[in-house]
């Protein structure tokens, strides 16, 4: 008896003691994971990605081009992996990663739909609850017409709707779309009225160009150089500030050097979640202006016409409210804001 | 002969060991994730793209391709043995599928499928390789007027479908379109019938309704009857086609392989489409119209002929003009910018090795697919000696986590009950169920187009007669309308002067 009470004692007391040890390492554990995040050395785990279009859309190209590079450069030794979450226009991804407060494995990728949905569909802004890591991808537009079109230069294209408003067909992307946006300006700019006819996608309403069916299209230039070289579209003018210098768009005019003042682009990049440690901010904004940096992203970039003007994460905030303030002008003047 | 000689050029690279592999592994992983609910080829195709970094791009875009038609072959498996479409394109596959195999002829319709999408790709993927340019022009020449022409087609087929009474079938479908009104206007951007919920927003997916209705409707009603479902004979000989059956397919396979693939090469639609429209024409031509919805074999060979035939006529728009004809073939056109080739009108020309070996590749897997499946359609069917009583967990798991896979939101999970409920309810009140997933697939299409059309015509309707297709189009569906009304009146006056 004597001896098996002082078994139990025994017992009781070392697993007292082991238990008392497994906190300790437990709280030691925990405190050296709490040091190293305010250190900042980067996620802990594997890191997501959520984009708001569904595969093959052109932010999830570039967020999947981001994840290879930044993988096969060493820039990132976490796996970093491209979720999906479509609906409501980005607004179920952009609320699923709200919802993720100071995770360290959830970033967000930024294009226009972030800052335009919320306007054209009267819903709270939400841009401003994620915290920019940069900004580093920015696409250029340009405006092309029938191949057999009578018309030279947007110029000609311009003038023909002075004559014939609502004559000429613009198909694009759905409403409140980049597309729609650049034919609302290039009405405005030039005091015109076209008819814009939305499809469900960029590739759908492009098939509709080419189909004959419209007169007009806004594309990206990554899905103008092929077209223009052979022959299906014919290019008006780009939509940049100054002629763009590679070989294959130095030929391309401007809008304004056609004296028509419309310069209109878009742009992509990553935010954090909100409330996600400063350091971590500063961490990704480094590991991307490294991998900017790179030879196969700047391949990347010059296959698809775009530009990689860093943003960083001092600046992105500003210039993302700039933008903002824009778009909402913009799609008021449109019709089309409900904010 | 130019091109055979691209082709053969095409073999010699597909055959490289390394190249076969892929074919092989594509295929595969296609066939699991097409069996598999929730999750379709083309976003597999995304989420295993991070595989192929490091293999050089042509491999790279053989194993996606893989994929892209081996989910094809997979989805018939599902939707045979436990009603529960594998992926989108499968969904009428499960109408009559699962009641043959309700009746113990999974084997056949299984082989059946197989067969079917072996002859649409490769009668397809002989079009692609030798009519690519020619029918790229064609493809453009449908736009909004047609496709909404064509996707009345589709919603006019309701009426007719189902056993019981038109009048049941048209409730139905009708019930079909409302939930297609639900989501964002497409046009203005104004919420339809969303009150207020942003999961709405984008309006219902068709995938957790046809697993809801189908699927899970179908456990339910089982659950509180279990004698109807027969436990599978083990003969094996009744696994196998019948020289009768292959009477019946012969034609069906047929026409689904030219349905499908001129569906699949329009850049609006994709197999999904193309597998209701082949459904919906070979209800007209078969000789017995009314066994469909209640376990037609050649219903099923239609279908699931078509879906393969546009997976791969779809490739016409993405080689020819750099435009996805589909979800699947847009992944490829995005794996081949993250590879760092730019697609457009001069892929072929530009990069003729990789396309040529591709479509190389694709004969060779969908042999494969064929060996993968025409054997094994027994053994498959032999799942079905397991009593109902253990699949039933087995299917309800499946069924929700893959629907939670394609969104990664439990609002679907949601949805998929719901809409399970309403099958059950639907098949204790004797309603058909495939006019819902015909109206919900095909409404957005017909709503988009009529109005894409009219403005395009700044109104006028006269831009259906104009343009030539449109008008063949117009005057079918005119034709279809008015044919059993005639037939009704005819029948009448028959009757009429017996009485006299």
């Amino acid at each position: 008896m004597k001896v098996n009470w002082n078994f139990s004692l025994y017992v009781q007391r070392s697993s007292i003691l082991v238990i008392g040890l497994f906190l300790l390492a437990l709280t030691l554990f925990t405190l050296q994971g709490m040091m190293t995040a305010e250190a900042a050395e980067g996620p802990k785990g594997p890191v997501e990605i959520t984009v708001g279009t569904g595969a093959g859309g052109t932010p999830d190209v570039i967020m999947r081009r981001v994840a290879k590079i930044l993988g096969e450069e060493k820039l990132v030794e976490q796996p970093i992996v491209i979720q999906n979450r479509t609906g409501g226009s980005w607004m179920v991804a952009v609320n699923w990663v709200i919802g993720k407060k100071g995770g360290y494995d959830t970033l967000m990728g930024i294009a226009q739909p972030l800052l335009t949905t919320p306007i054209v569909q009267g819903l709270k802004t939400v841009y401003d609850q994620l915290v920019p890591i940069a900004l580093f991808v920015q696409g250029d537009l340009m405006i092309v017409a029938q191949p057999d079109s009578p018309f030279k230069s947007l110029a000609d294209f311009v003038n023909e709707a002075k004559k014939n408003p609502r004559g000429l067909k613009f198909s694009g992307s759905q409403t409140g779309s980049t597309d729609h946006m650049v034919v609302a300006l290039l009405e405005k700019a030039a005091g015109v009225k076209f008819n814009y006819i939305p499809y469900d996608s960029g590739s759908a309403a492009t098939a509709s160009f080419l189909g004959k069916n419209v007169d007009g299209l806004v594309l990206s230039l990554g899905e103008a150089v092929p077209l223009v070289q052979s022959g299906k579209v014919k290019p008006l003018a780009v939509l940049t500030e100054k002629r763009r210098a590679n070989a294959e768009l130095k030929d391309f005019l401007t809008a304004k050097e056609q004296g028509i003042d419309l310069v209109w682009g878009q742009f992509w990049g990553l935010a954090g979640a909100p409330g996600i440690d400063p350091g971590l901010v500063k961490w990704w904004n480094d590991r991307l202006q490294k991998m900017t940096a790179t030879k196969a992203w700047k391949e990347g970039i010059d296959t698809n016409f775009q530009r990689s003007d860093f943003i960083d994460y001092t600046k992105a905030p500003a210039y993302m409210a700039e933008q903002h303030k824009i778009y909402l002008q913009l799609l008021r003047d449109i019709g089309l804001a409900k904010q | 002969m130019e091109i055979l000689g691209f082709l053969m050029d095409g073999f010699r690279g597909a055959l490289t060991p390394m190249n076969l592999l892929f074919v092989f592994i594509g295929c595969l992983l296609g066939q699991i994730v097409g069996a598999l609910p929730g999750i379709g080829p083309s976003a597999a195709m995304a989420i295993l793209m991070p595989l192929t970094f490091g293999v050089p791009p042509t491999t790279a875009l053989i194993m996606l391709s893989g994929i892209m038609y081996g989910g094809m072959y997979g989805g018939t498996l599902t939707s045979v043995l436990i009603n529960v479409p594998g992926e989108a394109a499968s969904v009428m596959t499960a109408v009559d599928g699962y009641q043959l195999a309700k009746q113990g002829r999974a084997g056949a319709a299984l082989s059946i499928a197989a067969i079917g999408s072996f002859y649409g790709g490769v009668a397809s993927l002989t079009a692609v390789v030798f009519l690519t340019p020619l029918l790229s022009n064609f493809a453009l020449k449908f736009n909004a007027p047609e496709y909404f022409l064509l996707a009345t087609m589709g919603i006019t087929a309701t009426a007719s479908l189902g056993s019981g009474s038109a009048v049941k079938s048209l409730m139905v479908g009708v019930f079909g379109l409302m939930i297609a009104m639900i989501g964002t206007d497409p046009m203005v951007g104004v919420n339809r019938l969303t009150f207020g919920v942003m999961e709405l927003m984008d309006g219902i997916d068709f995938i957790p309704v046809a697993i809801g209705i189908f699927g899970i409707g179908e456990v339910l009603a089982s659950l509180e009857d279990r004698k109807d479902f027969v436990v599978l004979k083990t003969r094996l000989r009744d696994l196998w086609l019948t020289a009768q059956d292959w009477a019946l397919c012969r034609m069906a396979i047929v026409r689904g392989t030219v349905v499908g693939f001129f569906v699949g090469t329009m850049p609006g639609t994709g197999p999904t489409i193309a597998s209701l429209l082949a459904y919906a024409a070979e209800h007209r031509a078969s000789k017995h119209p009314e066994n469909f919805g209640k376990g037609a074999l050649d219903a099923v060979a239609a279908a699931e002929t078509a879906n393969n035939a546009a997976a791969q006529g779809a490739l016409i728009p993405m080689l020819a003009l750099g435009i996805p004809g589909s979800q699947s073939t847009a992944v490829l056109l995005a794996a081949l910018l993250i590879l760092g080739i730019r697609p457009g009108p001069m892929l072929m020309s530009q990069q003729p090795g990789l396309v040529w070996t591709l479509l190389a590749s694709m004969y060779i897997g969908n042999i494969m697919l064929l060996i993968m499946n025409l054997p094994l359609a027994p053994l498959w069917a032999s799942i079905l000696r397991i009593p109902y009583d253990y699949l039933m967990p087995g299917i309800i798991a499946i069924s929700l986590v893959g629907v939670y896979a394609t969104s990664l939101s439990l609002f679907s999970v949601g949805i998929t009950v719901l809409f399970g409920i309403i099958g059950y309810l639907m098949l204790k009140f004797e309603l058909p169920r495939a006019p819902i997933v015909l109206a919900i697939v095909l409404a957005p299409l017909m709503e988009n187009s009529l109005r894409q059309s009219l403005m395009l015509s700044s109104g006028s309707l006269a831009i259906f007669v104009q343009r030539p297709i449109s008008a063949v189009l117009l005057l079918v569906v005119l034709t279809t309308l008015a044919l059993p009304i005639v037939r009704h009146i005819r029948d009448r006056r028959k009757r009429n002067s017996f009485d006299e």
